[in-house]
Protein backbone atom coordinates (compact mmCIF):
# COMPACT_ATOMS: atom_id res chain seq x y z
CA UNK A 1 0.00 0.00 0.00
CA UNK A 2 1.00 3.62 -0.81
CA UNK A 3 1.57 5.54 2.48
CA UNK A 4 2.63 8.90 1.40
CA UNK A 5 1.81 10.15 -2.30
CA UNK A 6 2.81 13.84 -3.20
CA UNK A 7 1.58 15.36 -6.19
CA UNK A 8 2.86 18.21 -7.92
CA UNK A 9 3.97 19.93 -4.47
CA UNK A 10 5.13 23.50 -5.35
CA UNK A 11 6.39 25.57 -2.41
CA UNK A 12 6.79 30.06 -3.12
CA UNK A 13 8.31 32.38 -1.24
CA UNK A 14 8.81 36.00 -2.91
CA UNK A 15 7.88 34.73 -5.91
CA UNK A 16 10.41 32.26 -6.50
CA UNK A 17 10.03 28.76 -6.62
CA UNK A 18 11.69 26.91 -3.28
CA UNK A 19 10.39 23.46 -4.39
CA UNK A 20 8.73 22.90 -7.56
CA UNK A 21 6.54 19.94 -8.95
CA UNK A 22 7.81 17.27 -7.20
CA UNK A 23 5.67 13.87 -7.24
CA UNK A 24 6.88 11.14 -5.38
CA UNK A 25 5.16 8.03 -3.18
CA UNK A 26 6.71 5.62 -0.39
CA UNK A 27 5.28 2.45 0.12
CA UNK A 28 4.25 1.41 3.38
CA UNK A 29 7.07 -0.05 6.01
CA UNK A 30 9.96 1.28 3.21
CA UNK A 31 12.53 3.83 3.98
CA UNK A 32 12.97 6.69 1.53
CA UNK A 33 16.17 9.01 1.91
CA UNK A 34 15.75 12.61 0.46
CA UNK A 35 19.23 13.86 -0.70
CA UNK A 36 20.15 16.99 -2.29
CA UNK A 37 23.16 19.94 -1.65
CA UNK A 38 22.20 22.32 0.45
CA UNK A 39 19.44 25.04 -0.54
CA UNK A 40 18.09 22.23 -2.60
CA UNK A 41 14.62 22.30 -0.32
CA UNK A 42 14.41 18.80 1.41
CA UNK A 43 13.65 20.85 4.51
CA UNK A 44 11.01 22.51 2.92
CA UNK A 45 9.59 19.27 1.18
CA UNK A 46 9.32 17.77 4.56
CA UNK A 47 7.41 20.83 6.35
CA UNK A 48 5.37 21.23 3.15
CA UNK A 49 4.32 17.42 3.52
CA UNK A 50 3.86 18.02 7.29
CA UNK A 51 1.58 21.40 6.62
CA UNK A 52 3.86 23.88 8.70
CA UNK A 53 4.50 25.72 5.74
CA UNK A 54 1.84 26.64 3.33
CA UNK A 55 1.95 25.19 -0.11
CA UNK A 56 1.12 27.38 -3.71
CA UNK A 57 0.13 24.02 -5.40
CA UNK A 58 -0.11 20.19 -4.92
CA UNK A 59 -1.89 17.67 -2.83
CA UNK A 60 -0.67 15.51 -0.22
CA UNK A 61 -1.94 11.99 0.95
CA UNK A 62 -1.52 9.54 4.08
CA UNK A 63 -2.71 6.18 3.13
CA UNK A 64 -4.84 7.27 0.30
CA UNK A 65 -6.76 9.99 2.58
CA UNK A 66 -5.99 13.89 2.18
CA UNK A 67 -3.07 15.24 4.00
CA UNK A 68 -3.11 18.83 5.29
CA UNK A 69 -2.65 20.56 8.61
CA UNK A 70 -2.14 17.63 10.38
CA UNK A 71 -6.31 17.06 10.55
CA UNK A 72 -5.90 13.18 9.85
CA UNK A 73 -6.78 10.27 11.68
CA UNK A 74 -3.43 8.76 10.76
CA UNK A 75 -0.11 9.92 13.18
CA UNK A 76 2.90 10.67 12.27
CA UNK A 77 6.35 11.65 14.02
CA UNK A 78 8.50 14.10 13.21
CA UNK A 79 12.08 14.78 14.58
CA UNK A 80 13.29 18.35 13.15
CA UNK A 81 16.52 19.54 12.00
CA UNK A 82 17.83 21.61 14.34
CA UNK A 83 14.89 21.51 17.86
CA UNK A 84 14.43 25.18 18.23
CA UNK A 85 13.78 25.24 22.68
CA UNK A 86 14.55 26.71 25.64
CA UNK A 87 17.33 24.93 27.51
CA UNK A 88 16.99 26.45 30.55
CA UNK A 89 13.07 24.97 30.35
CA UNK A 90 12.30 22.82 33.80
CA UNK A 91 11.41 19.79 31.99
CA UNK A 92 12.18 16.16 32.53
CA UNK A 93 12.45 13.66 30.26
CA UNK A 94 9.27 11.59 31.53
CA UNK A 95 7.06 15.03 30.95
CA UNK A 96 7.72 15.64 27.59
CA UNK A 97 6.45 12.49 26.89
CA UNK A 98 3.80 12.23 28.96
CA UNK A 99 2.61 15.58 27.42
CA UNK A 100 2.05 13.87 23.90
CA UNK A 101 0.57 10.42 25.63
CA UNK A 102 -3.03 10.72 24.33
CA UNK A 103 -5.53 11.79 25.64
CA UNK A 104 -4.86 15.40 24.56
CA UNK A 105 -7.05 17.40 26.55
CA UNK A 106 -6.16 15.34 29.93
CA UNK A 107 -4.48 16.97 33.49
CA UNK A 108 -0.60 15.95 33.44
CA UNK A 109 0.92 15.22 36.64
CA UNK A 110 -1.38 12.80 37.82
CA UNK A 111 -0.51 9.15 37.69
CA UNK A 112 -2.23 7.64 35.50
CA UNK A 113 -2.41 3.91 34.96
CA UNK A 114 -0.40 2.66 32.27
CA UNK A 115 1.64 5.64 31.48
CA UNK A 116 4.54 5.24 33.51
CA UNK A 117 5.21 1.72 32.38
CA UNK A 118 4.59 2.94 28.57
CA UNK A 119 6.86 5.78 28.45
CA UNK A 120 9.73 3.90 30.36
CA UNK A 121 8.75 1.10 27.22
CA UNK A 122 9.72 3.64 24.78
CA UNK A 123 12.65 5.10 26.43
CA UNK A 124 13.63 1.32 26.72
CA UNK A 125 13.18 0.86 22.79
CA UNK A 126 15.58 4.13 21.98
CA UNK A 127 18.04 3.53 24.61
CA UNK A 128 17.24 6.09 27.12
CA UNK A 129 16.07 4.59 30.38
CA UNK A 130 18.14 6.22 32.23
CA UNK A 131 16.95 9.88 31.14
CA UNK A 132 13.76 9.94 31.99
CA UNK A 133 14.03 12.13 34.96
CA UNK A 134 16.99 14.13 33.84
CA UNK A 135 16.22 17.88 32.09
CA UNK A 136 15.64 18.14 28.65
CA UNK A 137 17.77 20.95 28.24
CA UNK A 138 20.92 18.94 30.13
CA UNK A 139 20.88 16.50 27.12
CA UNK A 140 23.73 15.75 24.73
CA UNK A 141 22.49 16.23 21.58
CA UNK A 142 22.36 11.76 20.73
CA UNK A 143 20.54 11.72 24.10
CA UNK A 144 18.06 14.40 22.83
CA UNK A 145 17.85 12.70 19.55
CA UNK A 146 16.99 9.57 20.92
CA UNK A 147 14.63 11.00 23.39
CA UNK A 148 12.57 12.92 20.22
CA UNK A 149 12.46 9.42 18.35
CA UNK A 150 10.78 8.44 21.37
CA UNK A 151 8.32 11.75 21.29
CA UNK A 152 8.02 11.28 17.95
CA UNK A 153 6.78 7.13 18.46
CA UNK A 154 4.51 8.16 21.39
CA UNK A 155 1.32 7.89 19.42
CA UNK A 156 2.39 5.09 16.96
CA UNK A 157 2.69 6.58 14.44
CA UNK A 158 2.53 5.19 10.66
CA UNK A 159 5.13 7.49 9.23
CA UNK A 160 7.95 8.64 10.86
CA UNK A 161 9.81 12.50 8.81
CA UNK A 162 13.11 12.75 10.06
CA UNK A 163 15.15 15.69 9.04
CA UNK A 164 18.81 15.37 9.01
CA UNK A 165 18.17 14.30 12.49
CA UNK A 166 21.53 13.00 13.44
CA UNK A 167 23.39 16.08 12.85
CA UNK A 168 25.64 17.45 15.08
CA UNK A 169 26.26 13.79 16.54
CA UNK A 170 29.30 12.17 16.99
CA UNK A 171 30.32 9.44 14.67
CA UNK A 172 29.07 6.52 17.09
CA UNK A 173 25.97 7.97 17.88
CA UNK A 174 24.98 8.98 14.33
CA UNK A 175 25.15 4.60 13.75
CA UNK A 176 23.53 4.01 16.76
CA UNK A 177 20.29 6.67 15.61
CA UNK A 178 20.28 5.10 12.43
CA UNK A 179 20.61 1.58 13.55
CA UNK A 180 17.35 2.75 15.86
CA UNK A 181 15.28 4.48 13.05
CA UNK A 182 15.93 0.85 11.15
CA UNK A 183 15.05 -1.41 14.09
CA UNK A 184 11.91 0.49 14.44
CA UNK A 185 10.82 0.18 10.45
CA UNK A 186 11.50 -3.56 11.17
CA UNK A 187 9.97 -4.35 14.28
CA UNK A 188 6.72 -1.96 14.08
CA UNK A 189 6.88 -1.89 10.41
CA UNK A 190 6.98 2.22 10.52
CA UNK A 191 7.52 3.92 6.86
CA UNK A 192 10.91 6.52 7.26
CA UNK A 193 10.87 9.73 5.54
CA UNK A 194 14.96 10.70 6.13
CA UNK A 195 17.04 13.38 5.12
CA UNK A 196 20.27 12.91 5.12
CA UNK A 197 23.42 14.41 3.20
CA UNK A 198 25.49 11.32 4.12
CA UNK A 199 25.33 8.93 1.19
CA UNK A 200 26.60 5.97 3.37
CA UNK A 201 23.54 6.30 4.82
CA UNK A 202 21.27 6.10 2.06
CA UNK A 203 23.30 3.13 0.77
CA UNK A 204 23.26 1.75 4.45
CA UNK A 205 19.11 2.45 5.33
CA UNK A 206 17.48 3.49 2.79
CA UNK A 207 15.44 1.35 0.12
CA UNK A 208 14.87 4.08 -2.24
CA UNK A 209 16.46 7.66 -2.64
CA UNK A 210 14.82 10.76 -3.43
CA UNK A 211 17.03 13.27 -5.53
CA UNK A 212 16.43 16.51 -5.38
CA UNK A 213 17.46 20.42 -6.40
CA UNK A 214 14.20 22.36 -6.40
CA UNK A 215 13.41 20.29 -8.52
CA UNK A 216 13.02 15.95 -8.63
CA UNK A 217 16.21 14.97 -10.22
CA UNK A 218 15.98 11.11 -9.53
CA UNK A 219 13.99 8.55 -7.57
CA UNK A 220 14.81 4.68 -7.58
CA UNK A 221 17.38 2.19 -5.38
CA UNK A 222 19.95 3.75 -4.08
CA UNK A 223 22.86 1.39 -6.14
CA UNK A 224 20.79 2.11 -9.22
CA UNK A 225 20.20 5.52 -8.79
CA UNK A 226 23.12 7.28 -7.61
CA UNK A 227 25.28 6.99 -10.42
CA UNK A 228 28.48 9.45 -10.53
CA UNK A 229 26.79 11.54 -12.77
CA UNK A 230 23.61 12.02 -10.65
CA UNK A 231 25.36 12.87 -7.96
CA UNK A 232 27.97 15.01 -9.94
CA UNK A 233 25.54 17.20 -11.06
CA UNK A 234 23.80 17.41 -7.76
CA UNK A 235 26.86 18.35 -5.31
CA UNK A 236 29.32 19.36 -8.15
CA UNK A 237 32.53 17.33 -9.88
CA UNK A 238 34.37 16.65 -6.70
CA UNK A 239 32.10 14.26 -5.44
CA UNK A 240 31.29 10.42 -6.82
CA UNK A 241 29.35 7.58 -6.38
CA UNK A 242 30.87 4.53 -4.10
CA UNK A 243 28.63 1.62 -2.97
CA UNK A 244 29.10 0.63 1.06
CA UNK A 245 30.79 -2.83 1.59
CA UNK A 246 28.23 -3.50 4.39
CA UNK A 247 24.27 -2.58 3.51
CA UNK A 248 22.90 -3.58 6.58
CA UNK A 249 23.39 -3.42 10.72
CA UNK A 250 21.73 -6.22 12.58
CA UNK B 1 -2.63 42.32 67.53
CA UNK B 2 -2.86 40.16 64.85
CA UNK B 3 -5.88 38.61 65.61
CA UNK B 4 -6.97 41.78 66.37
CA UNK B 5 -6.03 42.96 62.62
CA UNK B 6 -7.54 39.21 61.22
CA UNK B 7 -10.68 39.83 62.85
CA UNK B 8 -11.39 42.93 60.25
CA UNK B 9 -13.73 42.40 57.41
CA UNK B 10 -11.68 44.01 54.98
CA UNK B 11 -8.44 42.13 56.33
CA UNK B 12 -10.11 38.95 55.87
CA UNK B 13 -10.76 40.22 52.20
CA UNK B 14 -7.51 40.98 51.86
CA UNK B 15 -6.00 38.18 52.97
CA UNK B 16 -8.79 36.18 50.87
CA UNK B 17 -7.40 38.25 47.69
CA UNK B 18 -4.01 38.16 48.05
CA UNK B 19 -3.85 34.06 48.93
CA UNK B 20 -6.67 33.66 45.40
CA UNK B 21 -4.30 36.43 43.63
CA UNK B 22 -0.98 34.55 44.51
CA UNK B 23 -2.34 31.41 43.12
CA UNK B 24 -3.62 32.51 39.75
CA UNK B 25 -1.36 34.79 38.88
CA UNK B 26 2.13 32.55 38.84
CA UNK B 27 0.00 29.98 37.47
CA UNK B 28 -0.36 31.52 34.43
CA UNK B 29 2.65 33.40 35.11
CA UNK B 30 4.29 30.30 33.91
CA UNK B 31 3.69 30.34 30.43
CA UNK B 32 4.61 34.39 30.46
CA UNK B 33 7.41 33.66 31.44
CA UNK B 34 8.52 30.43 29.41
CA UNK B 35 6.90 31.99 26.80
CA UNK B 36 9.31 35.24 27.09
CA UNK B 37 5.75 37.09 27.24
CA UNK B 38 6.66 39.77 29.90
CA UNK B 39 5.99 42.80 27.52
CA UNK B 40 3.14 41.71 26.16
CA UNK B 41 1.56 41.14 29.70
CA UNK B 42 3.05 44.53 30.88
CA UNK B 43 1.40 46.08 27.59
CA UNK B 44 -1.91 44.50 28.55
CA UNK B 45 -1.96 45.82 32.05
CA UNK B 46 -1.27 49.43 30.57
CA UNK B 47 -4.15 49.01 28.19
CA UNK B 48 -6.80 48.15 30.23
CA UNK B 49 -6.26 51.99 31.36
CA UNK B 50 -7.84 52.69 28.61
CA UNK B 51 -10.64 50.45 29.00
CA UNK B 52 -11.09 52.07 32.75
CA UNK B 53 -10.83 55.47 30.88
CA UNK B 54 -13.31 54.70 28.83
CA UNK B 55 -15.65 52.98 31.85
CA UNK B 56 -15.27 56.60 33.94
CA UNK B 57 -16.68 58.49 30.51
CA UNK B 58 -19.49 56.02 29.90
CA UNK B 59 -20.39 55.85 33.79
CA UNK B 60 -20.36 51.65 33.16
CA UNK B 61 -18.16 49.07 35.56
CA UNK B 62 -14.30 49.95 36.18
CA UNK B 63 -13.37 46.17 36.03
CA UNK B 64 -16.08 45.51 33.15
CA UNK B 65 -14.75 48.04 30.61
CA UNK B 66 -10.68 47.22 31.78
CA UNK B 67 -11.55 43.44 30.73
CA UNK B 68 -13.68 44.09 27.27
CA UNK B 69 -10.52 46.83 26.86
CA UNK B 70 -7.86 44.48 27.35
CA UNK B 71 -9.00 41.77 25.52
CA UNK B 72 -9.80 43.72 22.71
CA UNK B 73 -5.92 45.07 22.79
CA UNK B 74 -5.24 40.87 23.39
CA UNK B 75 -6.49 40.16 19.79
CA UNK B 76 -5.69 43.09 18.17
CA UNK B 77 -2.15 42.15 18.91
CA UNK B 78 -2.90 38.41 18.30
CA UNK B 79 -3.89 39.52 14.90
CA UNK B 80 -1.58 41.91 13.51
CA UNK B 81 1.41 39.64 14.87
CA UNK B 82 -0.47 37.09 12.71
CA UNK B 83 -1.16 39.06 9.54
CA UNK B 84 1.50 41.88 9.57
CA UNK B 85 4.87 39.42 9.62
CA UNK B 86 6.20 42.26 12.06
CA UNK B 87 8.11 41.35 14.99
CA UNK B 88 5.97 40.56 18.37
CA UNK B 89 7.53 43.33 20.48
CA UNK B 90 6.92 45.87 17.68
CA UNK B 91 3.19 44.92 17.44
CA UNK B 92 2.99 44.95 21.26
CA UNK B 93 4.56 48.30 21.09
CA UNK B 94 2.18 49.84 18.56
CA UNK B 95 -1.05 48.77 20.52
CA UNK B 96 0.42 49.13 23.67
CA UNK B 97 1.36 53.03 23.02
CA UNK B 98 -2.43 53.07 20.95
CA UNK B 99 -4.72 52.08 23.88
CA UNK B 100 -2.76 54.66 26.14
CA UNK B 101 -3.10 57.33 23.91
CA UNK B 102 -6.77 56.96 23.55
CA UNK B 103 -7.04 56.33 27.56
CA UNK B 104 -4.84 59.52 27.93
CA UNK B 105 -7.52 61.57 25.65
CA UNK B 106 -10.48 60.04 27.30
CA UNK B 107 -9.44 61.23 30.78
CA UNK B 108 -8.84 64.59 29.45
CA UNK B 109 -12.45 64.11 28.71
CA UNK B 110 -13.71 63.58 32.29
CA UNK B 111 -14.64 66.17 34.47
CA UNK B 112 -13.72 66.27 38.73
CA UNK B 113 -11.22 63.95 40.59
CA UNK B 114 -12.20 60.22 40.02
CA UNK B 115 -10.39 58.51 43.25
CA UNK B 116 -11.67 55.09 41.71
CA UNK B 117 -9.65 55.46 39.13
CA UNK B 118 -6.41 55.14 41.07
CA UNK B 119 -7.33 52.14 42.83
CA UNK B 120 -6.85 50.65 39.31
CA UNK B 121 -3.69 52.83 38.72
CA UNK B 122 -1.88 51.90 41.78
CA UNK B 123 -4.26 49.21 43.92
CA UNK B 124 -5.48 49.06 46.65
CA UNK B 125 -6.10 45.76 48.20
CA UNK B 126 -7.36 46.95 51.68
CA UNK B 127 -10.68 48.44 48.98
CA UNK B 128 -11.58 45.09 47.96
CA UNK B 129 -15.24 44.51 47.86
CA UNK B 130 -16.88 40.82 48.59
CA UNK B 131 -18.17 41.77 44.70
CA UNK B 132 -14.28 42.03 43.93
CA UNK B 133 -13.62 38.61 45.50
CA UNK B 134 -16.14 36.65 44.36
CA UNK B 135 -14.82 37.91 40.44
CA UNK B 136 -11.42 36.93 41.16
CA UNK B 137 -13.09 33.52 42.63
CA UNK B 138 -14.72 33.37 39.35
CA UNK B 139 -11.98 33.87 37.17
CA UNK B 140 -9.52 32.17 38.95
CA UNK B 141 -11.51 29.04 38.78
CA UNK B 142 -12.36 29.16 35.44
CA UNK B 143 -8.60 30.73 34.44
CA UNK B 144 -7.57 27.71 36.77
CA UNK B 145 -9.77 24.99 34.95
CA UNK B 146 -9.22 25.80 31.49
CA UNK B 147 -5.31 25.71 31.63
CA UNK B 148 -5.19 22.51 33.20
CA UNK B 149 -7.83 20.22 30.73
CA UNK B 150 -5.39 22.71 27.85
CA UNK B 151 -1.67 21.98 30.30
CA UNK B 152 -0.76 19.36 27.29
CA UNK B 153 -0.84 21.25 24.65
CA UNK B 154 -0.20 24.82 25.88
CA UNK B 155 2.89 23.02 26.51
CA UNK B 156 3.76 21.41 24.21
CA UNK B 157 3.23 24.61 21.87
CA UNK B 158 5.57 26.30 24.88
CA UNK B 159 8.07 23.63 24.08
CA UNK B 160 8.24 23.68 20.24
CA UNK B 161 5.39 25.08 17.94
CA UNK B 162 6.27 23.23 14.65
CA UNK B 163 6.39 19.57 16.95
CA UNK B 164 2.80 20.72 18.69
CA UNK B 165 1.33 21.15 14.99
CA UNK B 166 2.57 17.55 14.01
CA UNK B 167 0.61 16.25 16.96
CA UNK B 168 -2.47 17.76 15.42
CA UNK B 169 -2.90 20.97 17.37
CA UNK B 170 -4.36 24.06 16.68
CA UNK B 171 -1.72 26.52 17.44
CA UNK B 172 -3.30 29.59 16.55
CA UNK B 173 -5.92 28.63 18.78
CA UNK B 174 -4.34 28.11 21.83
CA UNK B 175 -1.96 31.11 21.17
CA UNK B 176 -5.66 33.43 21.13
CA UNK B 177 -6.97 31.52 24.18
CA UNK B 178 -3.89 32.44 25.95
CA UNK B 179 -3.47 36.13 24.98
CA UNK B 180 -6.77 35.77 26.47
CA UNK B 181 -6.22 33.97 29.66
CA UNK B 182 -3.66 36.51 30.81
CA UNK B 183 -5.62 39.85 29.61
CA UNK B 184 -8.08 38.83 31.62
CA UNK B 185 -6.57 37.17 34.48
CA UNK B 186 -4.13 41.15 34.56
CA UNK B 187 -7.54 43.17 34.75
CA UNK B 188 -9.31 41.46 37.45
CA UNK B 189 -5.71 41.87 39.62
CA UNK B 190 -5.73 44.86 38.76
CA UNK B 191 -7.54 46.66 41.79
CA UNK B 192 -4.93 44.16 43.99
CA UNK B 193 -1.81 45.27 43.16
CA UNK B 194 -2.70 48.09 40.34
CA UNK B 195 -1.62 48.69 36.52
CA UNK B 196 1.90 49.92 37.14
CA UNK B 197 2.85 46.78 39.35
CA UNK B 198 0.73 43.49 38.25
CA UNK B 199 2.91 42.25 35.36
CA UNK B 200 5.68 41.59 38.66
CA UNK B 201 3.04 39.22 40.54
CA UNK B 202 2.88 37.27 37.14
CA UNK B 203 6.69 37.06 36.56
CA UNK B 204 8.49 37.50 39.30
CA UNK B 205 6.99 33.62 41.58
CA UNK B 206 7.28 32.16 38.02
CA UNK B 207 11.17 33.68 37.52
CA UNK B 208 11.66 32.27 41.59
CA UNK B 209 9.91 29.08 40.59
CA UNK B 210 12.39 28.73 37.40
CA UNK B 211 15.34 29.17 39.49
CA UNK B 212 14.77 26.16 41.78
CA UNK B 213 12.41 24.20 40.11
CA UNK B 214 13.49 20.91 37.89
CA UNK B 215 10.81 19.74 36.35
CA UNK B 216 7.25 21.45 35.07
CA UNK B 217 5.79 19.56 38.27
CA UNK B 218 7.70 21.43 40.44
CA UNK B 219 7.74 24.86 38.79
CA UNK B 220 3.78 25.07 39.01
CA UNK B 221 4.02 24.37 42.47
CA UNK B 222 6.97 26.16 43.60
CA UNK B 223 5.37 29.53 41.56
CA UNK B 224 2.08 29.03 43.52
CA UNK B 225 4.20 28.83 46.66
CA UNK B 226 6.12 32.12 46.17
CA UNK B 227 2.61 34.16 44.76
CA UNK B 228 0.77 32.87 48.21
CA UNK B 229 3.66 33.94 50.47
CA UNK B 230 4.70 37.03 48.79
CA UNK B 231 0.79 38.15 48.87
CA UNK B 232 0.42 37.05 52.56
CA UNK B 233 3.60 38.01 53.72
CA UNK B 234 3.57 41.48 51.98
CA UNK B 235 -0.11 42.32 52.84
CA UNK B 236 1.21 41.85 56.72
CA UNK B 237 4.31 43.63 56.44
CA UNK B 238 2.33 46.88 54.76
CA UNK B 239 -0.23 46.72 57.64
CA UNK B 240 2.52 46.57 60.36
CA UNK B 241 5.19 49.15 58.60
CA UNK B 242 2.02 51.07 57.08
CA UNK B 243 3.28 50.75 53.80
CA UNK B 244 0.98 50.62 50.60
CA UNK B 245 0.30 47.14 50.12
CA UNK B 246 0.88 46.81 46.15
CA UNK B 247 4.78 47.96 46.25
CA UNK B 248 5.45 45.95 49.19
CA UNK B 249 3.65 42.52 47.81
CA UNK B 250 6.36 43.24 44.75
CA UNK B 251 9.21 43.47 47.09
CA UNK B 252 8.72 40.77 49.16
CA UNK B 253 8.34 38.72 46.10
CA UNK B 254 11.38 40.66 44.35
CA UNK B 255 13.49 39.52 47.72
CA UNK B 256 12.19 35.61 47.27
CA UNK B 257 13.48 36.56 43.78
CA UNK B 258 16.73 36.95 44.77
CA UNK B 259 17.06 33.98 47.64
CA UNK B 260 16.45 31.74 44.98
CA UNK B 261 19.05 32.84 42.94
CA UNK B 262 21.36 32.39 46.39
CA UNK B 263 20.02 28.85 46.07
CA UNK B 264 20.41 28.18 42.55
CA UNK B 265 23.95 29.25 42.98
Amino acid sequence: MIALQVDNLCVKADNRHLIENITFSVEEGRIIAIIGPNGAGKTTLIKAVLGLIPYETGTVSLFGQPFKNNHSDIKVGYVPQRLEFDRTIPLTVSELLGFTLPPLYSVPFLKKKGAREHIDGLLNIVGAQALARRSIGSLSGGELQRVMIAKAIVNDPKVLFLDEPASGVDIEGQERFHDLVKRLNREKGLTVILISHDLNVVYRYADNVLCMNRKLICKGRPEETLTDEVIKSMYGEMMGAYTHSCHEHD
Amino acid sequence: MISEFISYPFIQRALLASVMVGILCPFVGNFVVLRRMSFYSDAISHSAFAGIAAGALLGIDLSLSSIIVAVFIAVVIAFLSEKTGLSHDTVIGIAFSGAIAAGMLVMGMLKGYRTDMFTFLFGDILAITERDILMIFFVGMLTIIILLTFLKPFLQITFNRDLARVEGISVRFFEYLLFLIIAVVVTVSLKIIGMILVTSLLIVPAASAKNLASSMKRLFVYSCIFGVVSGVLGLAMSIYLDTSSGPTIVLVSIGIFFLTMIKRE
